[in-house]
Order: structure tokens, then C-alpha cells, then sequence
């Protein structure tokens, strides 16, 4: 008993020594302990730190979220499709679909080093769909309409989206369908060239084969569901190279189609 | 009648015990606390633990980094650069860290296809330098700011090896992860330099009293170690609520579908027969639930940091996450003792002098064993 309580004293450290190693000690402390509650899901333990601590400590550096493949695991792909109205000699044809999450996702495929561009589109597909499905069946027949003609389009589109309901989901969706078309535009400038004046995206879901009928050879996948998207006109941010689009996505092409 | 008269007795016992309880009990729990924490603090002054683990972590996170530059190079402008602007990150990224201004170098260069693809090779000659350990007292924390301001510039496709990379080398920045197997321990063990703060810190000598040092170095591997058992104990955990984990299917589903079935032939192998599909996914919630505890007995260790090593491997070959795997296969080595990773150096060495002698055809002379690298406490046991 004396021993050990002689031992603490005997082991001659000086006292900065003690006051800097417990002052270290209490901040692995609170880091250990913020960690802790970042990570679990939110309880009553969270308002024993006081205001916005907890997130102003843990954002952005220590920012994680560890429900990965949980508690449900993704289940299906999201594909998205894309044509285009080009115009030669003043007349306008279509062309047919382009799935360009096929395309990147084939940089994937037999690939033991995958490189992250695989994944853009079938990402962009993933947001699209759900801010599309946040919006109200009003809203979404609008987003199914074409908006295309004259220069404000994106204006007129716009208005007729918030008009129904001025929301956060409204709000999202318009940011998506930018981004999105923005994708589809680079897509069909690389693929049919300066030519293109409108662009058409579709994106859609479907889930693999049930795991109880995976053996079945018969077996069909779900149905498609699919998020109708009306004709757009064109949209580029000004910082895009598109060069540097098209060096990636054509040669994928290529591999799919042997085009 | 003796009933009565042993009653008193009876009585008194009990009192004499009741106030033994009181008088002792806190006595002895005070002796406790003190000589755990008389036990900690030498445990965090004296030596710098999982030196080789550290070591380790170090090494295969700067292949994983290597790794994502290499298989990314190609599509670079594509993800990342001006050909990836339609996202509307390029004007203005969504993730936090590209608007911190000492993050913000590859934002600053995104649109010029050359300037950055120079800091991206940049990068790539930092990692190696991390690799070998060359002067990683100043090339870690500069490859980290690069790193982040790269990896960050488009969060749409990163994934939780990220984070986990960002947050452990954070803690790494605290450790001595020079010490072993690195181009600075070489230098270290032929001269200890004097001479100005800049010169020491060039040549990675001491600057700091050793104590403090041991301290940094000890505080991040708990922290390190803490991060990841509560990593795969929440990962378990939040599995747990889901039907398919409950019922077994969990790793059917990803795997076929077009991004995480990189290999559908491979994916169709692993979940034809239902009872592997049940023992994989259920195994591994139960191999990420018991992880923390595991850690606590030598054989459990062994098994359950067995059983994440394979975890990762099927991860990163049939999911297509090479480098998620990787990151976190090389924090895991924190776990694994200095004594082993040690014991292990041995090894290695004994075999390839058994080789080269008989190579060289030379009479073998009278073997010695040579000491074994000096490990610096008895009893570097990770876990308390």
C-alpha cells in the first residue's frame, strides 16, 4: 500500500512534466470522447457539450460517418441515359441514347486499380433521382416538361418549380438538374460534336435480382423506374474543358460500343 | 441459550466489518487509482509504443495514396480538374476544405490542366518520400495540406477511406513514425546533430525533451487506436438494424450491382451458395462488433486482426476499393506489438543471411544470432 504510493512520489518528474502531460492527456480526452459521439448515433450524451462545440470541433477535419452499407446495403444501379437534338443544314434530328453511366462504369469493370471517374456519373444519377423524388407530383410533372426555347428557359423552368412550392426540396432539385445537365451536355458534345442545340437526360434505378431468386436462371431484374426528364437547352459552366471531358469519355466509349 | 448469547457476537462482527468496509475500501481505491495512474504515466513518458506499427501505417497509407494518384492519373482532369466542372465545383466546391486558404492550392490550379498536373506529380514525390521515410518531420505535414486539397476538390466519389486517411494522418503528424524502417532512422543511428531549430528538424534530431515526445507520440496512438476500434464497432452496430444483416444477405446485393461488382464473375462465385453469403455478412458484423474487446488477449487479437485483414482483402478486390481496403489494413498494423513486428524483422534477416551464405557457396561459419533490434520496453502492449 505504502509502496505504491511511495512509487508515484519516487518517480522524480518535474512538475511542467505533470502539468503538460495531463494537460495533453485531457485533450486525447475530449478528442477521444468527441470522436465518440460524432461517430454514434445522437443521444442525450451530446448535450453535455455545450452549443455547436461538437460539430465547429469535429468539422471538417475529423468529419466521418461510419453507417456505411448500413443498415441496409445499396441494392441496385442508377443509370443515366443521354441524347441530343443536333442541327445539320437547319434541320434537326435526334439521336439515340447514350447510357454514359455505363460508359464510365466500364473503367471499372476487370479493374483491380478502378479510377474514381467511373463513379461520377452513376453519383450524379443517385442525386438527381433523390432530389427528384423529394419534389411533389406537381413538380415533378413540371421537371417533365421541355424547356428549351428562347434564352430563359432555365428562368421560366425555374418559376414554374417554386411557384408550385417554394422549398428546400425545390431549391435541390433545380441545383441538380443543373449539375446533371451540365453532365449531359459535356456527354453529348463529346459524343456528336458542336451540332448539339437541345439535350434530353434520363435517370433511373434499377434493383438487382432478389437474393432468393439469384440462382434462378430465368430470373429478371425489377422494373426500371424511371425519372422523366423533359428536353433542356444546352448548359455549360464557364471553367468546363470540355477537351478534357472527352479525352476520357470517348475512349470509354469506344470500349463499350467498339466505336 | 447459546443462540442468545452468540448474538451480541454475531452483531458486533457485522460492525466490526461495516466499518473495515468504510475505514479500507476507499484506502484501497485510492491505492488503485494511484498506481494506475503512476502505471500510466510511465506507460506514457518513458517509450514510445507501436513504434513499428506506426511505421507500418505510415508506409501503407503513402502506397494507398500512391495508389489513388496512379489509378486516377489518367482521368485526372476528368474528376477532379476543369473536365469535371459541370458538378459546379470548380466554381464554388461544395466540400469545406477547398475555401480553408492553406488547403486550397489545388482549387487554385484546377483550371489550369498543366499547373495541375505538376502539383499532382508534386504530390506523388512527396508520397514516395513518406514511403521511405526521408525527412518526414517536414514532408508529412505538406504532403497532408496537398493531399487533402486534392482528394477534397470533388467529395461526389470520395469515400470513408478518405476520412479515415485525413484523420489518421492527423495522428501520425504526433508520432514519431520516422523512427522505424525509414531514411531518418538511418541518419538518426549514424549522428545526433546540433546546431539550429532548422537544422535539427532538417536532419530529425531532438528538439524536444524525449518525454514530451514519447508523450505526443503515445497520446496519438491511443487516439489512433481509440478512432478505429469505434470505427468498426459503430460500423457493426449501425449494420445491425438492417434486415439484410439480420438475415444474411447483406454482400449479395452490392456486388452485383455495376459499381461494387467490379468482378461479376467473381461476385456470382461468392453469393451462389447461401450459407458462404450468411457467414461472410454475418461474419462480419460480429468480427467488427467484437473488435475493441478482441484486441485485450493475444490469440483473440490475432484472430480478429486476421479476420479484418480478410475482411479488406474481399473488400478491395470485389467491391472495387483497392485503397479504402488499404487504408485501413494499414492503420490496423498499430495493433500488431513492437516485439513482433521485431520478432519478425528477425526473421527476415536470419533467412536472407542463411540464403546468401549458402548462395555464395561459402562455409557457413558458427551461426550467431544477432540481437535483435532494441525494443525499448518490456512490455509494449498496445491496450491497456
Amino acid at each position: 500500500m505504502t509502496s505504491t504510493q511511495t512509487r508515484l512520489r519516487d518517480v522524480k518528474r518535474p512538475r511542467v512534466v505533470r502539468i503538460v502531460t495531463l494537460l495533453c492527456t485531457l485533450v486525447t480526452v475530449w478528442h477521444i470522447f468527441a470522436t465518440f459521439l460524432w461517430i454514434s448515433p445522437p443521444t442525450q450524451i451530446r448535450t453535455l457539450v455545450p452549443g455547436n462545440l461538437l460539430t465547429s470541433y469535429m468539422i471538417p477535419f475529423f468529419g466521418q460517418s461510419w453507417s456505411v452499407f448500413a443498415p441496409e446495403p445499396i441494392n441496385g444501379d442508377l443509370i443515366l441515359k443521354v441524347r441530343a437534338e443536333v442541327e445539320k443544314d437547319g434541320k434537326l434530328s435526334t439521336t439515340d441514347w447514350v447510357d454514359a453511366t455505363a460508359v464510365e462504369l466500364a473503367m471499372s469493370h476487370h479493374n483491380l486499380f478502378p479510377p474514381r471517374a467511373a463513379n461520377l456519373g452513376t453519383q450524379q444519377a443517385m442525386e438527381y433521382k433523390n432530389s427528384f423524388d423529394a419534389l411533389t407530383p406537381a413538380q415533378q410533372r413540371v421537371a417533365g416538361l421541355g424547356y428549351y426555347k428562347g434564352t430563359d428557359w432555365e428562368k421560366r423552368l425555374s418559376t414554374s418549380i417554386t411557384n408550385l412550392a417554394a422549398t428546400p426540396a425545390a431549391k435541390t432539385y433545380l441545383e441538380k438538374e443543373r449539375h446533371t445537365l451540365a453532365y449531359a451536355t459535356q456527354v453529348a458534345r463529346a459524343v456528336w460534336g458542336k451540332d448539339v442545340v437541345h439535350v434530353q437526360f434520363q435517370a433511373s434505378r434499377q434493383n438487382v435480382i432478389p437474393f432468393a431468386e439469384r440462382n434462378n436462371p430465368e430470373a429478371k431484374k425489377p422494373a426500371l423506374q424511371i425519372v422523366n426528364t423533359g428536353w433542356r437547352g444546352t448548359y455549360e459552366y464557364p471553367q468546363q474543358d470540355e477537351g478534357a471531358f472527352a479525352d476520357v469519355f470517348l475512349p470509354a466509349l469506344k470500349d463499350v460500343t467498339g466505336k | 441459550m447459546s443462540s442468545t448469547e452468540s448474538t451480541p457476537t454475531v452483531l458486533g462482527r457485522v460492525r466490526n466489518v461495516v466499518s473495515a468496509i468504510f475505514r479500507d475500501v476507499p484506502k484501497a481505491l485510492a491505492v488503485t487509482v494511484l498506481a494506475f495512474l503512476t502505471w500510466l504515466e510511465g506507460w506514457l513518458l518513458n517509450s514510445k509504443k507501436a513504434t513499428y506499427g506506426v511505421a507500418v501505417a505510415r508506409i501503407g497509407l503513402s502506397i494507398a495514396a500512391l495508389g489513388i494518384l496512379a489509378s486516377n492519373f489518367s482521368t485526372r482532369l476528368y474528376t477532379w480538374g476543369a473536365g469535371g466542372a459541370w458538378s459546379g465545383d470548380v466554381a464554388n466546391p461544395r466540400a469545406d476544405f477547398p475555401h480553408i486558404w492553406f488547403l486550397s492550392a489545388f482549387q487554385l490550379v484546377r483550371e489550369s490542366p498543366v499547373a495541375f498536373t505538376i502539383l499532382y506529380l508534386f504530390v506523388g514525390v512527396l508520397a514516395v518520400l513518406v514511403l521511405v521515410g526521408y525527412r518526414v518531420r517536414i514532408v508529412m505535414p505538406i504532403f497532408l495540406i496537398l493531399w487533402i486539397s486534392l482528394v477534397e476538390l470533388q467529395t461526389m466519389i470520395g469515400d470513408q477511406g478518405d476520412n479515415m486517411f485525413r484523420i489518421a494522418f492527423i495522428a501520425l503528424l504526433f508520432t514519431d513514425a520516422g523512427k522505424r524502417w525509414s531514411f531518418d532512422a538511418r541518419r538518426r543511428a549514424r549522428r545526433e546533430t546540433r546546431g539550429s531549430l532548422f537544422v535539427r528538424a532538417w536532419r530529425g534530431s531532438r528538439i524536444l525533451p524525449k518525454w514530451s515526445t514519447n508523450l505526443s507520440h503515445n497520446l496519438a496512438v491511443i487516439a489512433l487506436a481509440c478512432q478505429i476500434c469505434m470505427v468498426y464497432v459503430s460500423g457493426a452496430l449501425f449494420k445491425s438494424g438492417g434486415l439484410p444483416w439480420q438475415n444474411g444477405y447483406a454482400i449479395y446485393a452490392p456486388l452485383h450491382t455495376q459499381r461494387f461488382g467490379t468482378w461479376p464473375e467473381l461476385s456470382t462465385l461468392f453469393t451462389t451458395w447461401g450459407p458462404l453469403v450468411a457467414a461472410l455478412s454475418v461474419g462480419s458484423v460480429l468480427f467488427q462488433v467484437i473488435f475493441a474487446g478482441a484486441l485485450l488477449n493475444k490469440w483473440t487479437r490475432r484472430m480478429v486482426l486476421l479476420a479484418m485483414l480478410s475482411f479488406h482483402a474481399g473488400i478491395g478486390l470485389l467491391m472495387g476499393l483497392p485503397w479504402f481496403s488499404l487504408t485501413m489494413v494499414a492503420v490496423d498494423a498499430i495493433f500488431i506489438r513492437d516485439t513482433t513486428w521485431a520478432g519478425l524483422v528477425q526473421w527476415v534477416k536470419t533467412k536472407s543471411r542463411e540464403r546468401r551464405l549458402i548462395e555464395d557457396s561459402v562455409d557457413i561459419p558458427q551461426r550467431r544470432e544477432a540481437a535483435p533490434e532494441p525494443v525499448e520496453e518490456p512490455e509494449p502492449q498496445l491496450v491497456p
